[in-house]
């Protein structure tokens, strides 16, 4: 499977301001140097606590949000991403590297090019009340990628909506009524049509199905499924949800503060999760099955604050195995197994 | 059907029978709970599990009278026993009502910080609890404590006693008002900061000190559950405690829900729409489906042997990896128009003719296992 | 796909805003004091529509109250209500002459609507300009605007309008083709600022050229002296706008930071589109229950400067304008009941016509309220 997103040390800091003069006086470091690499076709999950980040790697891949550093390729060529990576190296300051970063790295780019981009990379939210407008009508929310792209307009535009709402389980006479008028899982499926209608390449599902019922949870997924094998869609499946996590995905990133602690095949991941994090989060999902209960909490304490993260390795403040060398440098992010990631030192000696 | 419902009386400390409670809306009246029946046993943790809009909500908070408006309760009892007495919550006016809550029957909500007061301390907060309904202890405390340590004016003394003798006349209140009443709230705060501890959460002296906007979900969590328990309430209504939680705040959460029902004794009703949790911490189940318990079990049996269709679909909906997604059919009822009969009919895939007409009675059909449902003979 | 008539499809493409707005109305009828606050509008509109019928004006302006020479000739004092002038008449200290109050009430219906409505459109363009520019890029431009704002609010309404309007002929010399340069200019560093797609840029031009074209070459045909009601006018929309901008400003705030804002950018919309077809319907509905509120309180505005004699001219048709004359002729408490029909009966207009309005606006926003918050 080639690489359809290759993502290198993104970095995303929010500044905070504070102070006489409203200066930068401290950054959260919300995404902090993440490389992950999305393969074309598959469902990457992404996973993690609050305040980890994951929404945010999400968006910025996306490039709603500028990143304040690394790379983000789409659909670039291997040797020009090598190429890159080289020139970064040995002479970050060249006139080539400039040029082909404003080619092919996605970080680089505004205007018309971030335009271009909309129409094949797009984003389904979380809450499909607030993401879709309440003063609009449902035609016109559906129709608006096609008609701010200058794809379509008028009728040819209709026609479009009324397609891509008939994939997703609604019909013409959905068209002209308001969003409130429907119930939750019926205005997710408005805003997937919403992001399906310009026939995108990538698709980021922020939390799709955390505000719906666990009945039509099922509906949604199915769903899912059904619409990538047929538009042949790559998702990113961002969700805290582990057990619709481990249905729908591929290959699964857990996040901690900003840096990613273990990637791996679904299956690995939750049958034997390696980094300490990993496990304790796995282990702290309820069964749904009163013959499994567990009577401990694996983790005990809070997820620190973003601002001022632990120096060294984020997770070492609430690890068992945590070591001198935890305490003062990161780890990298090394493969232990075939395919397998993991950022910890402690597995590394072994 | 009476010769039951009295037994069950007896060994159950609150019971809901046949509650209906309408919402009198500009769109419409909404049906919201037509005939909820559901009991608590003492020292039990009894789960009220459904999806959104199925009433779990409306059911707790009309078990303290708190329905808002435009709701109505108008139908149906609420009884609770109180150490041997069976009162009727829904016959009992304002002031006797008001004693029982936060007192005998505590209330833990889904979003803390919505349910604290943002202008207020944890401490200010947690005090006012304990001073509405512990008053005398703490006075008695007080008068203790000034009379080994000798220190403190004697008028503060005699405000004291006053306030215990005759606290509703209008000399005790002008004298607490230049009084300084400096050992009370110090008694408070010692007893607030041991409720912090006994919540688990560290630094208790600091986290007193600070606003609801300061705490992280889970520590906001703790407090508001320390403040619950204030009062050693002997039943305590947990409404989606954790869902707004993480995964691993949430598994923390649970443990220490265990550890105080051990500690306290105290039975809990917990309302979620996590299965997970259900079976992670509950005794025994209820189902709620668009307004009605449509079956009330032990947990181990619920998973095992689920009896009510939807029940059945709800289990099989669980994702499960390997295995396609299976969904219910249909949409939940409109409960401004519900449907007539059972109102899971159209989505049931057992659905007969009778289940369009006559609503199914919840009847015990095995021991301690109730369903509402004409397969097993809902109709008497 | 139907074949629909052209008709057939309209109808369908605005169903759902005619039920929402049958909605809206349903509920204003459900109101008593809404309906009261309607009716006299309505009253106040029928009259201003039958002016020249109730009143037909004699002589060149119509605003200019009727000199009944041979009433003068007879007294020199205000005639109190008669068969001849049913509310009465009213003697100025400026011109000379007997003038109905009657003529000068039905006309003075015009005055007021003129004023009240241009005065709130002209404020609520430019506030919800810099209110919106202002908080939808925010940093820096939000801090200046805001500011700026701030200063005019920071001076006391009513004698900053008098200022201005004082010194208006001084100021500058008024001629539309200043005004269309201005306001073209404006209008380009608006554009200029949202970036907006390639098509706009020419257009925008053409304006910019045509203006200063105009302003350089003054076509005689094109320069008109403002009345004094016109100064009035511009100088209270001027006055009136900061208030509007931070409003919006708030609004705007709130909703900017909205998912659907971002799903809007995520699919591509350039900024402009966003401010008007997501961000400006979503915000505009406070200010539309502060407008209507403001239109009778222009006019109460507008009126304390004709008393003062700063507004109309002097015997312009105006209920301020009446209620000025009259100041001169009740300087006694006995002279107040054998003149009362000079300041009464405009007083009386006056009253009911903010009455009307401000009953409307509590209405609306009972209604819109809950509207909104039912999304």
């Amino acid at each position: 499977m080639s690489s359809l997103i290759f993502v290198r040390n993104l970095k995303k800091y929010y500044p905070i301001i504070g102070g006489i003069f409203k200066r930068r006086i401290a950054s959260v470091k919300a995404v902090d140097s993440v490389t992950l690499t999305i393969r074309r076709g598959e469902t990457f999950g992404l996973v993690g606590e609050s305040g980890c980040g994951k929404t945010t790697l999400g968006k910025t891949i996306l490039r709603l949000l500028k990143p304040d550093g690394g790379n983000i390729f789409f659909g670039a060529p291997q040797e020009i991403i090598n190429e890159i990576i080289e020139l970064e190296k040995t002479n970050p300051k060249s006139k080539r590297l400039k040029k082909m970063r404003e080619e092919y790295d996605l970080a680089t780019f505004s205007g018309a090019k971030l335009l271009e981009l909309r129409r094949r990379m797009q984003i389904v939210y979380q809450d499909p009340t607030t993401s879709l407008d309440p003063r609009m009508l449902v035609k016109d929310i559906v129709a608006e990628p096609l008609v701010a792209q200058g794809i379509a307009k008028g009728e040819e535009a209709k026609k479009l909506v009324l397609e891509i709402l008939e994939r997703v389980g609604l019909g013409e006479q959905h068209l002209y009524r308001f969003p409130h008028e429907f119930s939750g899982g019926q205005r997710q499926r408005i805003a997937i049509a919403r992001a399906l209608v310009c026939r995108p390449e990538f698709v980021v599902l922020d939390e799709p199905t955390s505000s719906v019922d666990v009945s039509v949870r099922a509906q949604l997924l199915n769903l899912f499924k059904d619409l990538q094998k047929e538009f042949d869609l790559t998702y990113l499946f961002i969700s805290h949800d582990l057990s619709v996590v481990e249905c729908i995905s591929d290959r699964v990133a857990i996040m901690y503060l900003g840096k990613i602690v273990e990637l791996a095949p679904t299956s690995k991941i939750f049958k034997s999760p390696l980094h300490p994090y990993a496990q304790a989060l796995i282990e702290s999902v309820p069964i749904p099955d009163p013959t499994k209960r567990k009577e401990r909490a694996p983790l005990s304490g809070e997820v620190p604050s973003p601002v001022n993260p632990p120096a060294g390795c984020r997770f070492h403040p609430r690890c068992q195995l945590a070591t001198d060398v935890c305490k003062k440098e990161e780890p990298p992010m090394t493969e232990i197994e075939k395919d397998h990631y993991v950022a910890c030192f402690a597995l590394m000696k072994r | 059907m009476t010769s039951k419902n009295s037994t069950r009386l007896k060994d159950s400390l609150v019971e809901v029978k046949n509650l209906v409670v309408r919402f009198y809306t500009y769109a419409g009246i909404v049906e919201a709970l037509e005939g909820v029946n559901l009991h608590v046993k003492p020292g039990e943790i009894l789960g009220l599990v459904g999806e959104t809009g199925c009433g779990k909500s409306v059911t707790s908070f009309s078990i303290l009278q708190l329905v808002p408006s435009p709701g109505k309760i108008e139908g149906g009892e609420i009884y609770f026993n109180k150490d041997g007495k069976v009162l009727n919550l829904r016959k009992l006016d304002e002031d006797s009502i008001r004693k029982i809550r936060g007192k005998e029957i505590a209330m833990v909500f889904q979003e803390p910080r919505a349910y604290l007061n943002p202008v207020y301390t944890i401490e200010t907060q947690i005090g006012e609890a304990l001073l509405t309904h512990r008053m005398e202890e703490f006075l008695k405390r007080a008068i203790e404590t000034l009379e080994k340590t000798g220190k403190g004016s004697s008028f503060e003394r005699k405000v004291y006693e006053r306030m215990l003798k005759k606290p509703k006349s209008r000399m005790t209140r002008i004298m607490a008002k230049f009084c300084s009443k400096k050992t009370l709230k110090e008694e408070i705060r010692k007893e607030v900061i041991d409720l912090l501890r006994n919540v688990e959460i560290a630094d208790p002296e600091r986290v007193a000190k600070m606003y609801p906007f300061e705490l992280s979900g889970g520590m906001a969590q703790r407090a508001v559950i320390a403040m619950a328990l204030s009062c050693n309430p002997i039943m305590l209504i947990a409404d989606e405690p954790t869902t707004n939680l993480d995964v691993t705040v949430q598994a923390q959460i649970l443990k220490l829900i265990r550890q105080l029902r051990e500690r306290f004794k105290s039975s809990i009703l917990y309302i979620t729409h996590d299965l997970g949790v259900v079976a992670e911490l509950c005794d025994r189940v209820a189902v709620m489906y668009a307004g009605r318990v449509v079956e009330l079990a032990d947990v181990y049996e619920l998973f095992k042997d689920p009896l009510h269709p939807y029940t059945k679909a709800l289990l099989e909906s669980i994702p499960r990896p390997g295995r396609e997604f299976k969904s219910i059919p249909g949409t939940v009822p409109n409960l401004i128009n519900p449907p007539k009969g059972c109102r899971f009919h159209d989505r049931c895939q057992y659905e007969m003719e009778i289940c369009r007409k006559v609503k199914p009675e919840f009847m015990e059909i095995k021991k301690n296992h109730f369903v509402a449902c004409h397969l097993y003979g809902g109709s008497k | 796909m139907s074949t629909k008539t052209r008709w057939e499809r309209l109808k369908t493409e605005w169903a759902p805003r005619i039920e929402e707005w049958k909605f809206i109305l349903r509920r204003i009828g459900e109101s008593p004091l809404a309906i009261v606050g309607i009716a006299i509008i309505v009253f106040f509109i029928v009259i201003a529509c039958m002016a020249p019928i109730l009143a037909p004006p004699q002589g060149r302006d119509p605003f200019l109250m009727p000199n009944d020479e041979e009433l003068a000739s007879l007294t020199p004092q205000p005639v109190p209500p008669t068969t001849r002038h049913i509310f009465g008449t009213v003697i100025s200290n400026q011109v000379a002459g007997q003038y109905d109050i009657y003529y000068g009430c039905i006309w003075g219906t015009i005055s007021a609507f003129r004023i009240g409505i241009m005065v709130v459109a002209i404020a609520l363009i430019i506030g919800i300009t810099i209110g919106t520019i202002s908080a939808y890029y925010g940093g820096i431009l939000d801090e200046i605007l805001m500011r700026f704002t701030d200063i005019i609010i920071a001076f006391p309404g009513l004698v900053l309008a008098m200022a201005l309007v004082i010194a208006f002929p001084t100021l500058i010399p008024v001629d539309i083709t200043q005004i269309i340069l201005m306001l073209s200019a404006v209008f380009a560093i608006i554009f200029a600022a949202f970036k907006p797609e390639r098509k706009f840029v020419l257009p925008t031009t053409i304006i910019l050229v045509v203006a200063l074209y105009l302003y350089l070459n003054n076509p005689i045909i094109l320069s008109m002296n403002l009345t004094k009601l016109d100064k009035v006018l511009i100088s209270l929309s001027l006055v009136g706008w900061p208030s509007y901008a931070r409003l919006i400003r708030g609004e705007v705030l709130r909703v900017k930071n909205e998912d659907y804002v971002e799903a809007a950018k995520a699919a591509g919309c350039s900024d402009l589109r966003i401010i008007t077809k997501h961000i400006l319907p979503n915000t505009i509905y406070p200010l539309l229950i502060v407008s209507t509120l403001d239109i009778g309180s222009i006019v109460l505005t507008a009126a304390a400067l004709s008393f003062l004699g700063i507004g109309a001219d002097p015997n312009y048709a105006d209920w301020g304008n009446i209620i000025s004359m009259s100041r001169n002729w009740v300087s006694k408490p006995g002279l107040l009941v054998q003149f009362y029909h000079t300041f009464l009966i405009p007083g009386i207009f006056i009253t009911l016509f903010v009455l009307g309005w401000n009953l409307l606006g509590d209405a609306l926003r009972d209604v819109l309220d809950p509207m909104i918050r039912r999304r």
